[in-house]
């Protein structure tokens, strides 16, 4: 599934300004729309005021029908200072009484009987708009329709259309920069459970399958449920896995018994030299074997504890006290120097007695195997305000590089020596079921290399 | 006895304008002052000696120009004008006219080219139309007495003033006083109109009173002044500032009186054809006479009138000159439109015709003007 697929945020934010856009579009046709039609309006009223005042003017002297054009009425019309006027007269018998004579020849003016007539014309090559307003005459010796036409040019309705819809624009593009902001945001802020359920998950210990628990909105419920739904598989695929080890190896461990004591039981005289040094070979093994199946036990063991025993309140220079003599066999080698140091008489600490004494055993076991040379020494006390139990030996000890390595499962830095590297492994489980961890103190020139099993104090106000 | 030589005077004015009078129609060539790169055509309503300073100013900015102007009555180059802008013909570079309403209304037909340029861009707004008509002067129409024959405190300072001298000496100035024909001069025309909306009583008081004095009627500014200067009249009513102000200054007899109840004050306008020759000549005068230097050319040489000088201007321009002062700033603009319209014109120069002229040629006495 390895597919590019773009963020949700970026898909939200495309959608979102694509459909902004397109309303800014519409909302923008809409105030050229409404901007034109406010200044044809606005232009109309005066054109149409300047026609009734010249229609106004119209008057008969001497039987002849005359005009004087008010001043006034162009006044009106320079309210539209760059545009240029055009008029027409007409009188009751259809001829031009005066002004431009070939206005608008062709239209029909008996329509302006009814009410006045807008239209958009051309005049002398310029765009114009014109109005035609009537005036009926009904002077005995002269009576019938006369018509003013007046056209004015557009300059002033363009400029007026093109302001409002400017300042329209202005305001749109202002809107839509806002709501675009305002969704950012709004995206940003929703998705944030989404980071933080990732977070959660990321930062989460790989041994911790329990369901998460998570104030999530309800879009995101049923992904965090199959997610739980998923951990829960796995935890039970894990328990069952862990079950079929504890059982394969308490398993193994009965022939194997058996295998040991086939060999002791074996006549090493009526054996070859050859024969006693594999007879002896097959005997090393055997005993790592036995080992490897009793700590994979044990594993099992710390495993299942962390995850059913409650901690309670233990005394940890007991426990360790305890395992160093559980781990110091009799036939330890007489040029080793062990010891075992407590700062104080009682050390209590929340922990399963069980565990802690399994984790102590492995990690002075490791150090008799793999370091000690001739020092080994185990001290309790608390450092930082937390209980310690320190395990020095004055092996080569583990460069820190390593550190984070052989506190894997199944992990040893010394993979051809037939270690098994369960050790750590049991004690990281157990530090970690106890709220603690396994550190190291890097050896120095002047200083031997310790291994450090850190767990917090007993509390007394804990429940 | 003299009339039907009066009348037939009359038909020649009409049917051939430029004959009318020596000073104007003329041609007068101005040879570039540097090697000639190209020729400026001017038609203007201005007397040839008025516009020279402007000429050599522009030629002296331009010395590759050369210039030609023809002066021209104000209604005649507007029909002109208006003839070739219909034939789509080119007539002149530049128009110059004191006749704005003629320049808005060639405007407005689409005879003119619009002009912008950094020296158009300060011209307020009620000196120029669409960027095509521009005002390069403002002076008051004004007017001018011979101080030997008005008394000073005969000195009419209003038009009200003007009546009431008429009719209280009518024999005192008996043909005394000149004003403009409003048939041969778009100008008279102009001022006689506004004169009329804005004031109509006291308008046709003057007329009534200027008619019973059988007013003398010219065609132009020069005309009247050049009778008052000779004493022949007495008045010259409505003449632009700057002549009176150069007439004033040839003859110190001659004297100014700026009325107080109400001035117009005229913007000399110049216009681009829209069928013009040679390229960008016209811009470049136009932009000249908008220009700094042109304008103070136009004061010095008293083009323009001289507000500056108390002793000629009893009034000043109002920092804004549009605002409710004693100068009415005549505004270019499409209102100067109503002016042109035909039939408007026709009657109202029909009336004041039946007044001015026919209503004497009625009575014994002959018609007197200056078209004799």
């Amino acid at each position: 599934m390895i597919r590019h697929e773009t963020s949700l945020f970026s898909r939200l934010a495309l959608r979102v300004t694509l459909i902004l856009s397109f309303g800014a579009a519409l909302m923008i046709s809409a105030a050229w729309y409404y901007g034109r039609s406010a200044a044809n309006q606005t232009f109309d009223h005066l054109l149409l005021g300047a026609a009734l005042q010249m229609a106004g003017s119209l008057s008969i002297e001497d039987g002849k029908l005359t005009a004087s054009l008010p001043q006034s009425a162009f006044e009106m019309l320079g309210l539209a200072p760059e545009d240029r006027i055009f008029y027409r007269l007409i009188d009751t018998e259809g001829q031009t009484l005066t002004g431009y004579g070939d206005l608008a020849g062709y239209i029909d003016y008996t329509a302006a009987r009814q009410k006045p007539v807008f239209l958009n014309d051309e005049y002398r090559g310029t765009p114009v708009r014109l109005v035609v307003v009537s005036r009926v005459l009904s002077d005995p010796p002269l009576s019938g329709w006369a018509y003013v036409l007046v056209a004015q040019t557009t300059a002033a309705r363009s400029e007026l259309t093109q302001e409002i819809t400017g300042r329209a624009m202005l305001l749109v593009a202002l809107m839509s920069a806002l709501a675009l902001a305002a969704t950012i945001l709004a995206v940003r802020y929703s998705l944030q459970p989404i980071t933080a359920l990732g977070e959660m998950i990321s930062r989460r210990d790989p041994q911790d399958l329990t369901p998460l628990t998570l104030n999530a909105p309800k879009e995101l419920r049923p992904f965090l449920g199959s997610i739980n739904h998923f951990m829960e598989r796995l935890d039970q695929r894990v328990v069952l896995l862990q079950r079929f080890i504890a059982d394969a190896a308490h398993q193994i461990r009965t022939p194997l018994t058996a295998l040991s004591a086939q060999i002791d039981m074996l006549d090493e005289r009526e054996v070859s030299p050859a024969g006693l040094q594999s007879v002896e070979r097959i005997r090393t093994r055997t005993n790592e074997l036995s080992r490897l199946t009793g700590q994979l036990l044990s594993h099992a063991m710390v495993i299942h504890r962390a995850s059913t025993v409650n901690l309670e309140k233990v005394d940890l220079v007991l426990i360790a006290r305890q395992a160093y003599r559980t781990a110091i066999p009799i036939t330890v080698n007489p040029d080793i120097v062990v010891s075992f140091e407590a700062d104080q008489p009682q050390l209590w600490v929340a922990g399963d007695v069980v565990s802690l004494r399994e984790a102590i055993v492995n990690l002075i076991s490791n150090a008799l195997c793999h370091g000690s040379v001739a020092l080994l020494a185990v001290r309790v006390g608390v450092a930082e305000g937390r209980a310690q139990v320190e395990i020095t030996d004055d092996g080569p000890g583990i460069p820190p590089e390593k550190w984070p390595l052989v506190v894997k499962r199944f992990m040893t830095t010394k993979a051809s020596e037939g270690s098994t590297g369960l050790g750590f492994s049991i004690a990281v489980e157990v530090a970690t079921a106890h709220g603690g961890e396994i550190g190291f103190r890097e050896k120095l020139p002047d200083r031997c290399f310790s291994v450090l099993l850190t767990i917090p104090l007993w509390q007394e106000e804990r429940d | 006895m003299r009339l039907p030589v009066l009348w037939a005077a009359f038909g020649l004015m009409m049917a051939a304008p430029l004959s009318a009078s020596a000073a104007e129609g003329v041609t007068s060539s101005f040879p570039a002052p540097g090697k000639e790169s190209g020729r400026l055509k001017i038609i203007g309503a201005m007397d040839t000696t008025a516009i020279l300073p402007l000429i050599n100013g522009f030629q002296a900015e331009n010395p590759g120009v050369s210039v030609e102007y023809s002066d021209y009555v104000t209604n005649d180059l507007y029909e002109e004008a208006d003839a070739a802008c219909r034939r789509g013909e080119s007539i002149a570079d530049v128009l110059v006219s004191s006749s704005v309403d003629h320049l808005v209304r060639l405007a407005n037909d689409g005879c003119a080219r619009p002009h912008r340029s950094a020296l158009t861009d300060p011209v307020p707004d009620w000196m120029q139309w669409r960027n095509e008509v521009y005002g390069f002067t403002h002076e008051p129409a004004v007017l001018i007495y011979h101080s030997d024959f008005v008394d000073p405190e005969d000195v009419p300072r209003s038009h009200a003033d003007l009546a009431d001298l008429l009719r209280r000496k009518p024999t005192v100035f008996f043909r005394r006083i000149g004003t403009y024909d409003l048939r041969a001069s778009g100008i008279g025309y102009l001022l006689a109109y506004l004169d009329s909306q804005l004031a109509p009583t006291i308008y046709g008081r003057l007329v009534e009173s200027m008619s019973r004095v059988e007013a003398g009627l010219y065609c132009c500014n020069s005309e009247v002044l050049r009778e008052v200067e000779a004493g022949r009249l007495f008045i010259g009513y409505n003449i632009l500032g700057s002549y009176a102000y150069a007439a004033q200054r040839r003859n110190p007899k001659l004297r100014i009186s700026v009325m107080r109840d109400y001035t117009h004050i005229l913007s000399r306008g110049a216009m681009l054809p829209k069928y013009a020759g040679s390229g960008d000549l016209g811009g470049r005068f136009l932009d000249y006479l908008l220009s700094p230097q042109g304008k103070a050319t136009a004061e010095k040489e008293g083009i323009s009138f001289p507000w500056e000088d108390p002793q000629v201007s009893g009034i000043t321009l109002p920092p804004s000159p549009l605002g409710s002062g004693v100068g009415r700033p005549i505004r270019i603009g499409p209102s100067l439109l109503v002016t042109q319209d035909k039939l408007g014109r026709d009657r109202f120069i029909a009336d004041w015709t039946a007044i001015m002229v026919d209503s004497r040629s009625l009575q014994a006495g002959p018609v007197w003007s200056n078209y004799e």
